[in-house]
């Protein structure tokens, strides 16, 4: 019996060692490890739309949060991860890789240079599907601040979100359209639901305009881009757990038909970034580099 | 009359406070008996010819060497031989230490030491496991890149199966142990000072006697101690790197367990790529199951080679 056990085990060490020593040699020392995110992140589904990548490499290995990304990346030489521009990449140990020569930034992004970027969507309730008519009228007037002011944009870059300031008019001339702006609101709450990525930008603008607003209080419940569209329009639009306006860090699904909103679109964009070990040698990267190497058909990082 | 007045009344308390017991086993047990049939039900819903988001094959499945959501890939076989690997390394590793330890914290150790061993061993049983994850991806993989380094292998920071292996062996070194002493302690003097009358050694008399009347209370401590390292998902995701083939059995390669498997994104994922995380829940209890079975079959084996002695 103990034989047995023990024989089974060196077995086991054996084969172990044994796999290990066929990729333990020198030339194999400048491997680029690819880090991923898990396959249900915006932020990963954001970079493999940017460098079109159709299956990821199987020695990509999943980390769990942006978090993690920085923590892994930062403790191997040999790695290359992603995150998202708002990410303070300061004292981190990570060098942030120019996409086909562009520097990662908010310019360059809104002058669509950058090429790695994503969206941030929001969806609503169903027109006449709200608590009352007065929530309906503020969602709509707070949407309209959101997309349509300056005052709203100015907001939501100060938050980290990335908006084109251009086109869009002082809030003092959208007030009219919205009579429910000149009542006391305090009696009323907007929920929101949906991705985690979008909360600083949601909160900052929220709160800047609940003042101007007739005091409105909101709740933000922010899960997971997937919650976005089920709790407003989707299984749990009903449940406990139910909003008025979802968010998603990427475009909507098709398994998300936003066609029964009252309103939908996108408010601001965020960006991806590359990054790499501070101590490694590149510091420029293109979009087919990338893609090599995310696919697995190159091994280096140069 | 006032004395049958009072058994009288002390015949229904009995009989209230008993329904009351009654109730709350009842309570307790429903718990499990609703989480059983919510998991098996929404566990076996992806294979369900009727199911929403496209059937999976339960063969492919279950036998699967590779997982890959977005492609549409869920094989869990590989991983079922990862978690299998990495949880009886670490009792393998753990086991032998917990178990030396009880036995001189109880039976050799100075009574002050031994006092303030066992304070130790409660403290570390009682941290919270995203605690050992924080300390396990801050300094075991720098260990681990260290020793891969040295011998001249490339891992991904560390992330790797030894990680994952010596954190669980940690994490499950205090539940052993704090179990294996209370069962150390309970032998009974008779039997030891009937060993040492007969000539002998403590030493004999503390492995030969003590451990193994002690083996029933051990044994559960391996258990339990087992299903911890089967069920740590928060700190084994922070180490293991989630790999998406397998199954691996290289020290210093990346690996993935069931528990990683069901926490990776849970949060932003709907649809099938969220229900199989119920499936993958359903494969886990199984695979408890029977490392339990197996496990007492062992401690059963144990007493009888003693007995044919």
């Amino acid at each position: 019996m103990k034989k047995i056990l023990i024989l089974g085990l060196v077995a086991l060490l054996l084969t172990g060692c044994s796999s290990n020593g066929s990729t333990g040699n020198e030339e194999t020392k400048q491997i680029v490890n690819i880090y991923t995110r898990d396959s249900a992140s915006g932020t990963r589904e954001a970079f493999e739309k940017a460098i079109d990548l159709d299956v990821i490499s199987n020695t990509a290995i999943e980390v769990a949060s942006n978090g993690d990304m920085i923590t892994k990346v930062k403790s191997d030489e040999n790695a290359i991860g992603y995150v998202s521009l708002s990410t303070d990449l300061l004292n981190t140990g990570l060098k942030a890789l120019n996409i086909e020569g562009v520097v990662p930034s908010v310019d360059t992004v809104l002058n669509d240079t950058y090429s790695m970027k994503r969206p941030f969507s929001y969806v609503t309730r169903a027109a006449g599907d709200y608590k009352s008519e007065e929530l309906q009228q503020l969602v709509v007037a707070y949407l309209d601040y959101l997309n349509n002011s300056i005052e709203g944009a100015l907001v939501v870059s100060a938050a980290g979100g990335i908006v084109d300031t251009s086109g869009k008019v002082a809030f003092s001339t959208l007030k009219g359209n919205h009579s429910i702006l000149n009542q006391d609101n305090s009696h009323l709450t907007i929920n929101t639901a949906g991705s985690t990525s979008v909360a600083s930008t949601l909160q900052a603008t929220l709160e800047a305009f609940s003042p101007m607003a007739g005091n409105f209080k909101f709740t933000m419940n922010q899960t997971g881009s997937s919650d976005g569209y089920k709790r407003v329009l989707g299984s749990e639009k009903d449940g406990v757990n139910q909003a008025d306006i979802g968010f998603a860090s990427r475009d909507f699904s098709d398994q998300e038909d936003v066609t029964s909103a009252l309103n939908s679109g996108i408010y601001c964009i965020d960006a991806v970034v590359v990054i790499v070990n501070e101590n490694s040698e590149v510091n420029d990267i293109t979009l087919d580099t990338l893609n090599a190497i995310y696919a697995g058909t190159q091994t280096t990082l140069k | 009359m006032n004395n049958l007045k009072t058994t009288k009344l002390n015949k229904i308390i009995d009989k209230v406070v008993s329904n009351i017991y009654l109730l709350m086993t009842l309570i307790s047990a429903s718990f499990m008996l609703i989480i059983i049939i919510f998991i098996l039900f929404k566990g076996l819903s992806p294979f369900m010819s009727n199911y929403q988001y496209g059937v999976v094959n339960f063969l492919d499945f279950l036998f699967g060497t590779q997982y890959r959501p977005d492609m549409g890939i869920y094989g869990v076989g590989f991983i079922i031989i990862n978690t299998l690997v990495s949880a009886l390394l670490a009792l393998s590793i753990a086991f032998p230490i917990s178990v030396l330890t009880a036995l001189f914290v109880v039976k050799i150790a100075p009574q002050r030491l031994s006092e303030f061993m066992k304070v130790v061993i409660d403290l570390l049983a009682s941290i919270p496991s995203i605690v050992y994850g924080v300390f396990a991806a801050g300094i075991i993989t720098k260990f681990t890149m260290t020793i891969a380094s040295m011998l001249g292998v490339q891992t991904y920071g560390g992330t790797s199966l030894l990680s994952v292996v010596i954190l669980l062996a940690i994490m499950i070194f205090p539940t052993i142990t704090s179990i294996s002493i209370s069962s150390i302690s309970s032998v009974s003097e008779d039997l030891q000072h009937a060993s040492l009358a007969l000539g002998a050694t403590k030493v004999q008399t503390n492995f030969k006697v003590v451990l193994l009347s002690a083996k029933q209370g051990i044994f559960a401590g391996a258990i339990l101690g087992v299903g911890r390292a089967f069920g740590e998902a928060t700190a084994v995701s922070m180490v293991a790197g989630n790999k998406m083939f397998g199954p691996t059995f290289g020290l210093f390669n990346t690996t993935r367990t069931l528990t990683s498997t069901m926490i990776a994104g849970l949060k932003e994922t709907s649809g099938l790529d969220y229900d199989i995380r119920f499936s993958i829940g359903l494969v886990l209890l199984i695979i408890i199951l029977i490392t339990n079975f197996g496990l007492n079959f062992i401690k059963n084996k144990v007493g009888k080679t003693h007995e044919k002695n």
